[in-house]
């Protein structure tokens, strides 16, 4: 490794699929694991620390930690407008938004991601690489899809999608109604479409919007080497923040609509 | 037609969606500097809203920059 790979100037354009550093029995152990593990194992270490050193009377550390904390049910209150709901569902969102904030930024540290093993990078930004976007954004959907069931018991919650109960009401209405619930139905089958591009949507904005950023700062880095590059990295901190906060937004604002459907049809 | 004209062609077809997200992040960043000059106490909880709805708007250009990349 000399200088120059250091600071990454002219470097090939990051591919899609992830770099596969070994297999292990049939799993194969992509460089963006590393660092998930990575940050992983700093969430514990700092977890320890944070609860064997609270107090009453509370220290910088502390504060910091409990402002971060605040900032984040303020966040959620925006959407959910209501503590008691922002304070249940804090620890999934919360958790996402910290881990996204972390590993979003982790790969600009200067030359982390020059480190190579057996010719493929050893670090690798997890969430430019598209399993990790993919992994969460499901993750999100399924525990917002059981707490719904937690919340509306499994019928209620099958009759969202499927509502058979409609029809039987609609049609003891009248003709008219019965034939508008029809309708009612489809449009549930619809909500199960929709349920799986909630997926995808959640994904590929956080996957695009990592891995534009670092094809566009190799594109820049190869032409300017100098001050242009460092605006770029710059607002790549911006982005990454702010897509976490997008991404967590997005899941409180799911979230919202999985245990109160009510709210929006009327 | 061969392969690789076509996929340039595909490529700078896909840089189009551009054009919508441009106009939708300018209509968007003007309505909320219009609501902050009615209401300025409200600018802290309208500018947090923009930046979600600008992030939002801007992933249509994201679609199509991955797009541009898988072609």
């Amino acid at each position: 490794m000399n200088f120059k790979d250091l600071f990454f100037i002219q470097r090939d354009i990051p591919a899609l699929d992830p770099d596969i550093l070994f297999t292990f029995g049939p799993f194969a152990f992509a460089s963006s694991t590393l660092l998930i593990l990575g940050i992983t194992l700093l969430f514990v270490f700092f977890v320890f620390v944070a609860t064997l050193s609270f107090k009453t009377r509370p220290g910088s550390f502390q504060v910091a930690v409990e402002s971060i904390y605040e900032g984040i049910v303020g966040l959620i209150d925006q959407i959910t407008n209501n503590t008691n709901r922002s304070q249940k569902i804090f620890p999934v969102i919360g958790a996402m938004l910290v881990y996204l904030a972390i590993a979003n930024l982790i790969g600009l540290i200067p030359g982390i991601e020059s480190l190579t093993f057996n010719d493929t990078p050893l670090f690798k930004t997890p969430t430019a690489d598209f399993n990790t976007t993919f992994g969460l954004a499901l993750g999100a959907i399924i525990v917002i899809n059981g707490i719904s069931i937690m919340e509306w018991g499994p019928f209620g919650f099958a009759g969202r999608f499927v509502p058979l109960h409609k029809i039987y009401y609609g049609f003891k209405k009248g003709i008219g109604a019965g034939f508008m619930s029809i309708i009612d139905l489809l449009l549930g089958l619809l909500d199960i479409i929709g349920e799986l591009a909630k997926i995808i949507s959640l994904s590929l904005r956080l996957f695009g919007n990592m891995y534009a950023g670092q094809v566009l700062s190799v594109i820049l880095l190869g032409a300017f080497a100098y001050i242009i590059p460092s605006i770029w990295l710059a607002m790549n901190l911006f982005v990454g923040i702010l897509q976490a906060m997008v991404f967590a937004s997005l899941v409180a604002a799911y979230y919202m609509l999985a245990i109160n459907p009510a709210k929006n049809n009327s | 037609m061969e392969t690789e004209a076509a996929q340039l062609i595909g490529k700078g077809l896909a840089t189009f969606s551009m054009f919508g997200s441009g106009i939708g992040e300018g209509y968007l960043i003007g309505k909320a500097l219009e609501a902050m000059g009615r209401n300025p106490d409200m600018q802290g909880t309208i500018f947090t809203n923009m930046i979600i709805g600008v992030a939002l708007a801007e992933s249509t250009a994201i679609y199509a920059f991955v797009a541009f990349f898988i072609i």
